[in-house]
């Protein structure tokens, strides 16, 4: 048992994490009126696994980009570009064929998942040289993407539909069975293929020269340069990795909603893979993050939009935002007061304090009085306010006192 | 009736976690002196600092300015005392003017609402006049030199009325003429009464300018001696805690064969009236030579070297041999691969992997060695990265332990390793022992001619001529970007190669 405490040490974030995807669950088990987890744990656990792997998928892309010392905010749009991609190809695939002769669908679905891989490889790659070649900052780069990609896909979707179907329609419906019914219905597939990425993703990270070298250059990018690293190719093999992990994630959307929609297919989900990311430990500086706190810190998220849905029981996507706006705040603050980062920090401090306690507390009041109605709205307001307060006034006596 | 000193230090204790990084400092600092502080790094000089200057506010012990105690609760009580520091590395708004910096927090005001630019730029002007700098107050920090960026805090500290002026290593980035300079304005603050803490390793300028010298070391004091009645071999001696052999160059048999060459390298400038950074340099190295590069600040050391490294801004003009065949390096992998390796200036910027581990930080380099099939092999890396902390007598807890818990010349030594792994045939090491204590620069310059004398060739530049002299088989000397000597070490003198680089 010799030195256990360097291994807990460097994996403290994970088995915190585990430890509240545990604690959410278990609140979730009781808090739950028509405790669904217990009922029908097999259907409530494949869909968090669903949609968590979904997630997991381009998570770990945005991760290895981050680590990089990069950001990718393209995810979402690559996702409906590359599903639109799908689409097009698939159907431009279809009209080889006559009604006699169609073609094989093993062809038409080979053909357009490798025009969409390929498309996430090309925007990957028009990343790399926006961020190397021309000098623009990654944020700026992948911002024109995400604008960007949503309505070149739209474009490209209209087109196809206007000369392939018989009208201008920006949505292509998605009828290969390989998507509809295989896909949809093994969701089995859809853990393993984010477990196999994970697993790739790992070994890439941990134990190839590549690997170590994107840790490298995020930590430090100058001196990755100077210490003769080739940090051109390794942001283009980041970014790649990055957008292709999308392309990859993009046919999953299509199995799940059946149609490609290039206005609102993953839509702000590379947020939530950033997200994701970032409560999984990765640093937004660069240098820092592992595949397994990605993984938990998809999972979390998923873990926790669901137990909203399951405890308010209206539609989980109204609130998912606000779920992954408040879950990320927390990690990271909490992950900041574990280190020494966060020591002797006041949060509730000066004017700005005064100024948060009363935000946090009307968006609190206001959020539990739309659900439950407005007496209870109020107490908790007053509760929460109450509450801040404490920890303001403890804080400014601890100060004091040193 | 004694007038009490104007700060007393009484047993000063700080802990950190893992760390007791002062124990029981008492110092006493008189009014109008100019007292220096000593101690290698580690000792505790810029704890000690913070809590002077309220940055550390939870601390053990007494301190009293002026005879009354008092403990600051931030940096803002300190500066009403009248306590004010020049950190080493210096904190300027690099977007704001001159002006608007040496105001930042407290500018001056029309009628209590406008900001009054105006103003500031004339009181600004007129304390920068004090200071013999004729920079116009309305210059961005960021565009001028180090040597200027510090008399532009030194000007802030006088505008806020400073009577202790904290200065931490101030020469270790500054050209001689600026460091002439500041000896003068310090001259001119001790004549109007400031008192001033120095800090810093250099001995010559302790000498010249203290009137007493506190050593610390491992957080302890050690001793405070007047200047008269102590030398610089004492100090050292206090500061090290052992006796310190001075540096004895050891006699290397001169080889013939040519390593590398560079013929009429030049380097342009676009935009600056001059033209060019380097102009037709050339020169040899030789196997198991060290070539010292001389010259001030701005005269093309650093550039040179990139030159080499095939890191340089642009593409620079004019041939490089090594060995015989021409090379040519359009970015440093390739010139890593030709074998050159470069030592980086700035280590904390330009060469340490802060959230790597020292086993990592050495290894970075030289991974492809150390494959099985595809994967690095841990057994590998970790025999490899031992090795270099073994040769280079690397003080660490382990390979994992964080790179920044090291102190500088550990970290150096670490980069001189990643460095070694690749067996390089040239090594250039740029100023490699800035920043770094007595001790461990001994033990660089050690380490330097051993590998000289298994045959490796080195390039070497300083920005202190005594190293130089110390070290070197010949001295190459720049001057504005040109090459105006190179010297044997027999012929090298300081006077020669001060009036070669600085030659109109």
């Amino acid at each position: 048992m010799h030195n256990f405490y360097p291994w807990f040490h460097a994996r403290a974030n994970e088995i915190a994490l585990i430890v509240a995807i545990l604690v959410v669950v278990l609140v979730t088990i009781f808090a739950d009126s028509s405790q669904s987890y217990l009922q029908d744990p097999a259907t409530s656990a494949e869909d968090i696994l669903r949609n968590a792997a979904m997630l997991a998928i381009f998570a770990l892309g945005a991760s290895v980009v981050i680590i990089a010392g990069g950001i990718d905010l393209s995810a979402g749009s690559m996702i409906a570009f590359s599903g639109t991609t799908i689409a097009c190809t698939m159907l431009g695939i279809q009209s080889l064929g006559t009604l006699e002769a169609p073609v094989a669908p093993w062809k038409v679905v080979t053909g357009g998942i490798s025009a969409g891989l390929f498309a996430g490889f090309l925007v990957g790659t028009l990343h790399a040289w926006l961020i190397t070649s021309v000098g623009l900052p990654p944020f700026v780069a992948t911002l024109a993407t995400l604008v960007g990609l949503r309505s070149l896909a739209r474009v490209m979707g209209e087109t196809v539909t206007q000369a392939l179907l018989t009208g201008k329609k920006s949505q292509i419906p998605i009828e290969q069975p390989f998507f509809t019914d295989f896909l949809r219905q093994r969701v089995d597939l859809w853990i393993y293929t984010a477990i196999g990425l994970a697993i790739f993703t790992f070994i890439l990270l941990g134990y190839t020269v590549l690997g170590r070298h994107l840790y490298a250059l995020g930590g430090n990018e100058q001196a990755a340069r100077l210490s003769g690293l080739r940090t051109e190719r390794l942001k283009w093999f980041a970014y790649v990795f990055g957008a292709m992990t999308a392309s990859l994630a993009s046919i999953f959307y299509l199995a799940n909603e059946g149609v490609s929609a290039p206005v609102t297919q993953a839509r702000g989900h590379e947020l939530n893979a950033i997200a994701a990311a970032v409560v999984g430990g990765c640093s937004l500086k660069g240098g820092v993050g592992t595949v397994a706190g990605t993984l938990l810190g998809a999972l979390f998220l998923r873990v926790v939009i669901d137990a909203v849905a399951k405890i308010i029981k209206s539609g989980a996507d109204v609130w998912e935002g606000l779920i992954v706006g408040v879950v990320v705040v927390l990690a990271v603050t909490f992950s900041q007061l574990r280190t020494a980062r966060g020591y002797g920090r006041s949060l509730f401090g000066g004017a700005l304090g005064l100024c948060a306690i009363a935000i946090l507390s009307v968006v609190a009041g206001t959020v539990i009085g739309i659900q439950w109605g407005s007496s209870y709205g109020l107490m908790a307001g007053i509760l929460m306010a109450l509450l801040f307060s404490g920890v303001r006034w403890f804080e400014n006596r601890s100060r004091v006192s040193i | 009736m004694t007038i009490p000193p104007i700060i007393e230090l009484k047993s000063i204790g700080k802990s950190f976690p893992g760390v007791r990084a002062l124990d029981a400092v008492s110092i006493s600092v008189q009014r109008g002196e100019l007292h220096a502080i000593c101690g290698e790094n580690g000792a505790g000089k810029s704890t000690l600092m913070k809590i002077l200057s309220g940055v550390i506010t939870d601390y053990e012990g007494q301190l009293s300015i002026d005879g009354a105690n008092i403990r600051f609760a931030g940096t803002a009580e300190a500066e009403q005392a009248g306590i004010s520091i020049i950190h080493q590395e210096l904190n300027l708004v690099e977007q704001l003017s001159v002006a608007a910096n040496v105001f930042l927090g407290r500018e001056l005001k029309l009628f209590n609402s406008i900001r009054d630019d105006r103003a500031m730029n004339r009181s600004a002007a007129s304390l920068l006049q004090g200071l013999e700098c004729d920079i116009a107050p309305q210059t961005l920090a960021g565009s001028l030199r180090i040597g200027d960026q510090q008399l532009v805090e030194i000007a802030k500290a006088l505008s806020l009325q400073s009577r202790i002026l904290i200065m931490d290593e101030p020469t270790s980035a500054l050209t001689e003429s600026e460091v002439a300079r500041l000896y003068r304005v310090i001259a001119k603050l001790l004549s109007q009464g400031t008192t001033i803490l120095y800090i810093s390793h250099k001995m010559d300028e302790v000498f010249r300018l203290a009137d007493r010298i506190t050593v610390l070391r491992d957080g302890r004091f050690i001793a405070t001696r007047d200047k008269q009645e102590t030398d610089a071999i004492e100090i050292t001696r206090l500061m090290v805690g052992r006796e310190l052999s001075s540096y004895v160059a050891v006699p290397r048999v001169a080889s013939d064969e040519c390593v590398l060459e560079v013929r009429s390298l030049s380097l342009g400038w676009p935009g600056h009236a001059r033209g060019y950074r380097l102009k037709d340099i050339s020169f040899k190295l030789y196997r198991g030579e060290i070539l010292g590069i001389a010259g001030l600040m701005g005269a093309g050391r650093t550039e040179l070297l990139e030159c080499i490294f095939g890191a340089a801004t642009q593409p620079p003009s004019g041939e490089v041999y090594l060995e015989g065949e021409k090379i040519v390096s359009r970015n440093p992998s390739e010139a890593c691969r030709a074998g050159i390796a470069l030592v980086t200036e700035d280590r904390k910027r330009l060469g340490l992997f802060p959230e790597m581990s020292v086993g990592k930080n050495i290894s970075v380099c030289s991974l492809n060695q150390m494959l099985h099939g595809f994967l690095i092999s841990q057994r590998r890396e970790r025999e490899g990265s031992q090795s270099m902390v073994n040769k280079l007598h690397v003080k660490t807890a382990s390979l994992r332990s964080g790179i920044t818990a090291l102190s500088g010349g550990n970290q150096q030594k670490c980069i001189l390793g990643r460095w070694l792994l690749t067996r390089p045939k040239v090594l250039l090491l740029d100023d490699p022992t800035r920043g770094i204590d007595v001790g461990a620069k001994a033990e660089l310059y050690g380490l330097i001619q051993s590998l000289c004398q298994d045959g490796l060739s080195v390039i070497l530049t300083s920005s202190e001529m005594p190293e130089l002299l110390a070290l070197c088989d010949r001295i190459l000397v720049l001057n504005e970007g040109r090459q105006t000597a190179i010297f044997n070490r027999a012929e090298a003198t300081q006077p020669l190669i001060m009036e070669a680089a600085a030659r109109g």
